[in-house]
């Protein structure tokens, strides 16, 4: 998604007013290389689906069948991405649908992806005010996102400031996938497509077959330095004035014919991070991956943070795509539509998914559903810099405290109120302890499903004495296992 | 990954193929003369000056110095009816616009020359507006519609852009003709080049080796095919420049 709406040849032309599902489609609000973006309103408002939406329309219409082919491509990447991955700092898709309009053959056909409402995207921000004062915060947000992204085993594949999304409470959201590749095993097929101010030199002029680039989680470590000088300077790290001259300076530099020469406007502190994201080659910068960056970014940043992180990692397998048809033909007129994907298909599977020495909860029993894991502890599971937001209106049903011996934390106690504190019927209930449950080390089992936690710490033992089972405190429904 | 970093192309005189080709990337230099020592490229001619010039490689053009006392060097464009650069005897970093080149330099009555590619010209992407392409989110591929190797590799996608998908692809015969009106003097050595010349622009990764040189053409058509289609680099609108004249005089 960028700023610039002109002369963009995928730009999709969408009538105000006009339906898709429950969404009734307001103003344009961005138009990129791939897709145009709308604001949308929620015709059905209900407690599942916000009032608005962003409505993002990729032309995989039917008309032209066999000159969009990877515009197809695209569009399913980052439905597959977004439909399989779900992380505080990433966009978040409500649902997927598919156009099926006869009568206005240029949409028939398209793809609609129904996006978080965003504020407005970082470039828009940059061209107002250069070098924000909000700079180091924002970089440490974006930071979070990739960290987020490559943890899940994901190559964003065109980080830059279009691609990062500015929400309403100022907080940062990695937006648009289209590019975005899955590792598999150290390499990801990218589609061929690049941002030159963005790409690492090796693969400014990559070799290509025809599954399309190879690309690595450097290739986003390039682009995240890239970002980060322009964000605290307003200057590229390269010296030219185009595009071209810079990408040629970026190949001189990688060859050591040429030195880099960051910004004397950078503050001190980002300098080395800076330079070490612009290593010269992949198997320099395979040395900072996020999770060592992240620490100093927010350290640079000072922001404060913990080296905690949601475990949002999707399954490693596929199955059939879940595709159930509803046809909406009271919806304006003959329009019908397809829904591919429903928002609440996220990952499924099981207990194995909790990483080992993390805690998880999960919305479904015998760990099932949405997952939110942690490393350590957490004061409130709605706000700060972990959140597990499907808590705040549902229940969590299942935990695997999937927890390191060495530790010696044996117990994960969790709490209906903020900061590890009892309330309601934690107080009240006997053999309380003032706390609504804890679960041990290894185990794993069914919650009541009748409340969600707000925080949760680990602790040396659930119990001292053999008042109640080892695993899962009075709260454990029936069927402790899976 | 195999890090090639190369935006110029340096043929040799009686070149055997891609391996004796010579590559260099922005601000390297490629030194060609008549003697083995401070020479890369030698031109083993008695008419030819000991260090007769230099090439450099610079963004996704280069730049060629003539070290000679007294004979102009002629750079021409093969496809370019006619279209050629002159550079005098003492000519430093004249720039070369040209994306195929013929560097010809005259030697005691004969005419040497050796051929110079820059596959990484530019161009912006097809319906995009002018702006700032740095920030935009483009295809890694840059065509030129006008050369011949777009037509071969139109001529190429045919039958999979008109019919199915699986459509068998024409042989290097049926190429030649289907360009015959285009291009009267298209020769089956003038497409197999092409095809060649295209692998090389799209930096396709070379596939396993096969021994027997019709396979290996035949494999490199396939993956060229795949990537065009793929990619979009090709479309049923482009079709048309097979039944249109190219622009430029047939010369090959």
């Amino acid at each position: 998604m960028t700023g610039s709406t002109h002369g963009q040849p995928y730009a999709v032309p969408v009538p105000k007013g006009y339906r898709v599902g429950r969404w009734e489609v307001r103003e344009p609000l961005a138009s990129g290389a791939f897709a145009t973006v709308y604001a949308a309103r929620n015709t059905l408002p209900g407690a599942e689906l916000p009032p608005s939406a962003a409505l993002k329309f990729l032309p995989t219409g039917t008309r032209t069948p066999r000159q969009l082919h990877h515009l197809r491509e695209l569009a399913e990447r980052e439905v597959e991405l977004l439909k399989r991955l779900r992380a505080p700092r990433l966009i978040r898709m409500h649902e997927a649908l598919t156009v099926e309009d006869p009568d206005h053959p240029e949409l028939d056909g398209a793809t609609v992806l129904v996006l978080e409402r965003a504020e407005g995207s970082l470039d828009i921000l940059l061209d107002q005010a250069p070098a924000p004062a909000s700079g180091p915060a924002l970089l440490a947000q974006i930071c979070e996102g990739l960290n987020q992204l490559h943890h899940a085993g994901w190559v964003h594949g065109d980080l830059k400031p279009g691609n990062v999304l500015l929400m309403k409470d100022g907080s940062v959201r990695l937006a648009d996938f289209n590019t975005a590749a899955e590792l598999e095993g150290t390499h990801a097929y990218s589609p061929v497509f690049a941002t030159p101010d963005y790409t690492p030199p090796e693969l400014l002029w990559p070799e290509v077959s025809e599954r399309g680039t190879r690309i690595r989680p450097t290739a986003d470590i390039w682009a995240y330095g890239v970002l980060a000088h322009v964000v605290l300077t307003g200057t590229y790290p390269l010296p030219g004035s185009t595009t071209e001259a810079r990408a040629d300076a970026a190949m001189r530099y990688a060859r050591g014919a040429e030195e880099l020469r960051l910004s004397p406007r950078l503050p001190a502190v980002w300098q080395q991070i800076i330079a070490d994201c612009l290593s010269p080659t992949h198997q320099q910068r395979a040395a900072h991956d996020t999770v060592t960056l992240l620490r100093r970014v927010e350290e640079a940043a000072g922001v404060t943070g913990s080296a905690r992180l949601p475990r949002l990692r999707p399954r490693r397998w596929r199955r059939p795509a879940l595709v159930t048809a509803v046809a909406a033909a009271l919806l304006a007129g003959a329009v019908t539509v397809t829904y591919a994907i429903m928002r609440d298909d996220g990952p499924s599977y099981g207990y194995h998914r909790c990483p080992f020495r993390s805690v998880c909860f999960f919305s479904e029993q015998n760990g099932n559903g949405d997952m939110c894991a942690w490393e350590g502890d957490d004061p409130d599971w709605l706000s700060g810099r972990e959140t597990c937001m499907w808590t705040a209106d549902r229940p969590v049903r299942s935990i695997f405290y999937n927890g390191d011996e060495s530790t010696g934390l044996g117990g994960v106690a969790y709490f209906r109120g903020r900061d590890y504190t009892p309330v309601g019927e934690d107080i009240t209930r006997p053999n309380s302890r003032m706390r609504t449950g804890c679960t041990s080390q290894h185990a794993q089992g069914n919650l009541a499903g009748t409340y969600a936690p707000l925080s949760h710490r680990l602790i040396e033992h659930c119990g001292d004495s053999g008042d109640r089972t080892p695993s899962t405190e009075p709260e454990k429904s029936q069927d402790p296992s899976p | 990954m195999a890090v090639s970093m190369h935006s110029i192309i340096v043929v040799p005189p009686d070149c055997e193929g891609p391996g004796s080709h010579l590559r260099i990337g922005p601000g390297e230099r490629l030194a060609f003369g008549r003697t083995t020592p401070g020479n890369d490229l030698v031109i083993a001619h008695d008419g030819v000056s000991r260090v007769a010039g230099e090439i450099t490689a610079h963004r996704a053009f280069w730049i060629l110095s003539n070290h000679s006392a007294h004979q102009t060097y002629v750079v021409e464009n093969p496809e370019g009816a006619g279209e050629h650069v002159k550079v005098a005897p003492g000519r430093q970093d004249a720039p070369i616009p040209f994306e195929f080149s013929r560097v010809v330099l005259p030697a005691a009555g004969d005419l040497l020359s050796f051929d110079v590619w820059a596959p990484c010209h530019g161009f912006r992407a097809r319906a995009a507006g002018p702006g700032a392409p740095g920030a935009a989110t483009a295809p890694a591929f840059a065509l030129d519609r006008t050369k011949r190797y777009f037509a071969v590799l139109a001529a190429l996608c045919e039958p999979r852009l008109r019919r199915a998908p699986h459509a068998p692809l024409p042989t290097v015969d049926e190429v030649v003709e289907r360009l015959r009106p285009s291009w009267p003097a298209a020769s089956r050595s003038a497409v197999s080049w092409n095809i060649d010349y295209l692998a090389v622009k799209l930096r396709l990764r070379p596939g396993p080796d096969t021994p027997v040189p019709g396979q290996r053409l035949n494999g490199k058509k396939e993956s060229l095919v795949s990537l065009a289609l793929r990619f979009d680099l090709v479309r049923e609108e482009d079709l048309l420049l097979l039944t249109a004249p190219v622009p430029s005089k047939a010369v090959s």
